[in-house]
């Protein structure tokens, strides 16, 4: 758009053969919207810098003055806020939280994957009575929102599941008490359910693309699905795996309600989106540390995302706009 | 270090272990076209120990270790027999035989506390229904050659009911045996009534179970995540007591819900007819309807739907709907307020970002800045704006960016000489404008003029504010009369304190819809645009009646995504305020009235209000799937 209206006072100027000063101001002034596009980026940056900045600046500084004065703070920029946020004998205990948090994410990013792209697998290339209904019905439940499922995911994963038999009135343990609440598994197995909706259908509608010829003369050497499967699929959909694989990572990894709900107050198995919200929710003393708390949790998602940007882009648009 | 080993340890187990089952179930059902006995063991051994793995996580069986590996091996043996043998007779046998071996296990191992006293009559009748039960299942699904297994079966279900679940126990050991050994040999006899499969068949099983493999796993996860959780959400939002003893309520939970003052209160309604934000919409709208009137009728059409007119109406609509939130308080106005800022900001937002990027110079740098608070977790974006609104006490300089900008402004217009050189800089700003406005009018161009226009007469207003009553944060002192700093307490002060949060999630959301826009946008066929130009359509006009029109399922999709996911919000209200001064949502409310409260019932009532309020979208993405998938 902008590089047509710069094509079109271009030429006004190539007839005229110069560039009277009104056509330069008007031109110069169509060209604010591209200028409200770089303001934006300023904007919406700022926010970001900002914690960067403050970051690296003393308890003191921090509540002196604003980030755009960090220059002329005497001992900018420091570390001692990272140093003091990410060790237990002297601060909130980051660290360790940090590795809960690599523990949760990466898992409760393969299994999903896995599960989700036998399902899809399924759904687009083995024919079976009810597919289409399964499908959906499946999918559907992508807008279910996880508070629905909280307090009996976290009663299962505390007591176990029983079930009361009517008219004769017996329980049976169904799923045992394994004491699951308060442990990472407890996480695991709830980001799993709930991104399987989303997951099958991202993996799906790339699977289901891929050509039909290859199932076909795979079926003619006498390969069966899981060899199809294994060999075929899995290969050619490294793009979608990678792209609902960052998404996943980056959902996990910042995931705040799933991990309060379940693991809530045992302090070992804490990821640190819940450390560094339970700083927050001090107001106080420790509040310096919260720019180099919340620094530390979004650099991972801040690199994961620069490197690998792409894929995340494709993860998001995937299925929105052709759907 | 030994933590790391830990977490490294959890993290090969779990993710190896569920990779080891998936390609061992496999692997194993590879095997009934070539070893059909071996496989049939493998499963006779594997139902065995699921089947003795319930009554020993149900405390049934005494030294329950010995017992599951006997019980294995019997499993085990009886599958392999079964997978050889081709004779009916000896099918029976075997089958019943095992079945016999393994009831007598659990009968000798079982505990004191599960002995049953059999009640003779209760027996007979649950048999005598049992086995009638399976012979109308017989006669319902069309009498083929299966009434035996049929039967056996009923009988079997009768003989649990009657002799195990409606009995007392406290019986003897020879009673546990005979119950046990009668079921066993029941349901031992049903599966050895089974054909021998041929090679065909064999081939089909391996063939048929693969849907099973690799659905499986997936929809047991789905369902005991999300489908069963949500059902007995539904079941406990009728229920009423602490986690252990609920009892049945009916409606008492939601009647309290919405009775309460805090989660919907139209107490302050009335106040919408003395708010300037309404007149002002009422203004905005008619103004709208106007100018889409006016310029519809100049292009032959009844209404014209162009940047004039729609940002009228928006802006109309935007207004509208901060008076009404202002003044309607509680939780679910709340929640609704959250829907409506962020679908209007972000949409609008993304599509003029995704717009004005495309093809431009450095389209993906742009891109990426505005998309990156995507990555960031709620929990820091939480983080981040608390540093931006932070307020200080006036006599202090202030460290947060938007309290700083609005002292300063308000210093500025205490000062003449700022006073002065802001109105000549504004001033100055304006003229070219009104010199755009004036091309605008003689190109014909009404979006270009009416924006122009719009902006001088804000800027206008702002020489106003800053000459005569003065804006920014500053007010005058009551004990000294001097002009002292007068900060906004944004997180602090309701109900504006709900917006500053919403405007964290427009932040990160703006760039979820600009990605979504720009691939849409980039979608619009290339012909239809270049169409468009030669017909002499402006740029504007492209933009309005050509690319517009093709992205609108497009605006659907990302609104649906946004109000599902706005719904839902809870991370930034708890780390930004907790729900205090007047910012609870739903999500939040949910969460604490089930885990700081324990009260289930009432917490069960508030996630099947979020559901309800859902629903719609489901209903919106199931139709469109059909449409897609069913044709």
């Amino acid at each position: 758009m902008t590089a047509t209206t710069e094509r079109t006072t271009a030429g006004i100027s190539a007839l005229t053969g110069r560039r009277p000063l009104g056509n330069r101001i008007y031109g110069w002034l169509r060209s604010i919207p591209t200028w409200f596009l770089w303001i934006l980026v300023i904007v919406w940056t700022v926010p970001t810098f900002s914690l960067f900045v403050n970051s690296f600046r003393t308890r003191d500084s921090q509540r002196a003055s604003g980030f755009w004065n960090a220059l002329s703070d005497g001992d900018f920029p420091t570390l001692d806020n990272y140093r003091e946020v990410l060790f237990p004998d002297v601060g909130a205990g980051l660290g360790n939280a940090l590795l809960n948090s690599v523990a949760i994410a990466v898992v409760a990013t393969i299994i999903p994957i896995a599960i989700a792209a036998f399902a899809a697998y399924a759904f687009a290339w083995i024919d079976f009575k009810g597919r289409e209904w399964l499908f959906i019905a499946t999918v559907a439940l992508l807008a279910v929102p996880t508070q629905v499922a909280l307090i009996p995911l976290l009663s299962a994963y505390s007591n176990g599941v029983a079930l009361t038999l009517p008219i004769v009135d017996r329980t049976i343990q169904l799923f045992p008490d394994l004491d699951l609440s308060g442990q990472i598994p407890s996480v695991w197995l709830t980001h799993t359910g709930f991104a399987l909706p989303f997951a099958i259908f991202l993996l799906h509608n790339y699977i289901a693309g891929l050509p039909k010829d290859l199932f076909e003369s795979a079926a003619l050497d006498g390969a069966d699905h899981f060899k199809v499967f294994w060999r075929l699929v899995l290969p050619l959909s490294v793009p979608v795996l990678a792209a609902f694989a960052i998404f996943q990572f980056l959902w996990t990894w910042n995931d705040y309600l799933i991990a309060l709900t379940m693991i809530g107050g045992n302090r070992e198995a804490l990821p640190a989106t819940i450390v560094v919200a339970s700083l927050a929710g001090e107001f106080g003393a420790r509040e310096h540390l919260l720019t180099a708390g919340a620094f530390v949790i979004t650099i991972m998602p801040l690199v994961v995302f620069f490197a690998l940007q792409r894929f995340f882009v494709r993860g998001i648009t995937a299925g929105s706009v052709k759907g | 270090m030994n933590r790391l080993t830990v977490t490294v340890l959890g993290i090969v187990a779990a993710v190896g272990g569920s990779g080891i089952v998936f390609v061992g179930i496999n692997k194993l059902f590879d095997l009934t076209e070539s070893r059909y006995a071996q496989f049939n063991g493998i499963v006779g051994g594997l139902v065995s120990a699921g089947l003795f793995g319930l009554l020993w996580g149900n405390r049934i069986i005494e030294s329950p270790e010995i017992a599951t590996l006997i019980a294995i091996a019997i499993g085990g043996a009886t599958g392999y027999a079964l997978g050889v043998l081709e004779a009916p007779d000896r099918r029976l046998v075997a089958g019943a035989g095992g079945g016999v071996a393994l009831g007598l296990l659990a009968g000798l191992f079982a505990q004191d506390s599960v002995m049953p006293s059999i009640d003779p009559v209760a027996t007979v009748v649950g048999v005598v229904i049992g086995a009638g039960l399976g012979l109308a299942v017989w006669a319902v699904a069309g009498r083929g050659d299966n009434m035996v297994p049929r039967l056996l079966a009923g009988t079997a279900f009768g003989w649990l009911f009657g002799a195990w679940l409606a009995a007392d126990f406290d019986g003897s050991r020879a009673e546990v045996i005979i119950a046990a050994v009668v079921l066993g040999g029941l349901v031992g006899a049903v599966v050895g009534t089974r054909r021998h499969p041929n090679q065909v068949e064999r081939a089909q099983i391996a063939v048929a179970s693969r849907k099973f493999i690799f659905l499986t796993p997936a929809l047991v996860f789905v369902s005991a995540a999300l489908v069963i959780p949500l059902m007995r959400t539904i079941w406990l939002g009728f229920l009423t007591g602490n986690p252990r003893d609920l009892r049945w309520t009916g409606l008492t939970n939601y009647t309290e819900l919405f009775s309460d003052a805090g989660i919907i209160d139209f107490s302050g309604f009335g106040d919408i007819f003395t708010s300037r934000m309404f007149w002002g919409a009422i203004l905005l709208i008619v103004a709208g309807v106007f100018v889409g009137r006016f310029v519809g009728r100049s292009l032959g059409t009844s209404f014209s739907l162009d940047a004039g007119s729609l940002s009228l109406l928006g802006g109309g609509a935007t207004l509208f709907g901060f008076a009404l939130f202002t003044t309607v308080r509680g939780t679910i106005a709340n929640n609704l307020w959250w829907i409506f800022s962020v679908i209007i900001f972000a949409v609008s937002l993304g599509l003029a970002v995704a717009v004005l990027a495309d093809r431009s110079k450095g389209e993906n740098i742009a891109k990426s800045f505005i998309f990156l608070p995507m990555a960031i977790s709620f929990v820091g974006a939480g983080v981040i704006w608390r540093l931006i609104y932070v307020a200080r006490p006036p006599g202090d300089p202030q460290t947060g960016v938007f309290n700083t900008l609005w002292v300063e402004i308000g210093k500025a217009s205490n000062s003449g000489t700022a006073q002065i050189v802001i109105s000549i800089i504004l001033g100055l700003i304006i003229l070219p404008l009104l010199y755009l406005a004036w091309r605008g009018w003689q190109a014909g161009s009404n979006p270009l003029m009416a924006g122009s226009l719009l902006v001088s007469a804000l800027l206008g207003y702002l020489i106003y504010r800053f000459v005569g009553p003065g804006i920014g944060g500053f007010k005058t002192s009551e004990v000294t009369g001097e002009i002292i700093a007068d900060p906004v307490l944004f997180i602090q002060t309701g109900p504006w304190n709900n917006f500053w949060m919403m405007l964290v999630f427009i932040w990160i959301y703006t760039g979820f819809a600009m990605v979504i826009f720009s691939a849409a946008i980039k979608a619009v066929s290339e012909d239809l645009l270049e169409a468009a130009r030669i017909d002499g359509a402006t740029e504007s006009q492209t933009f309005w009646r050509v690319t517009v029109p093709q992205i609108f399922p497009t605006i659907g999709v990302v609104t649906t995504t946004l109000i599902v996911t706005v719904l839902k919000v809870f991370d930034i209200p708890k780390v930004m305020t907790n729900g205090n001064f007047d910012t609870q949502v739903l999500a939040n409310e949910m969460w604490e009235r089930a885990f700081t409260q324990l009260n289930f019932g009432l917490g069960s009532a508030v996630a099947v209000v979020l559901f309800i309020g859902v629903l719609p979208v489901m209903y919106l993405n199931i139709r469109r799937m059909q449409k897609e998938r069913l044709g």
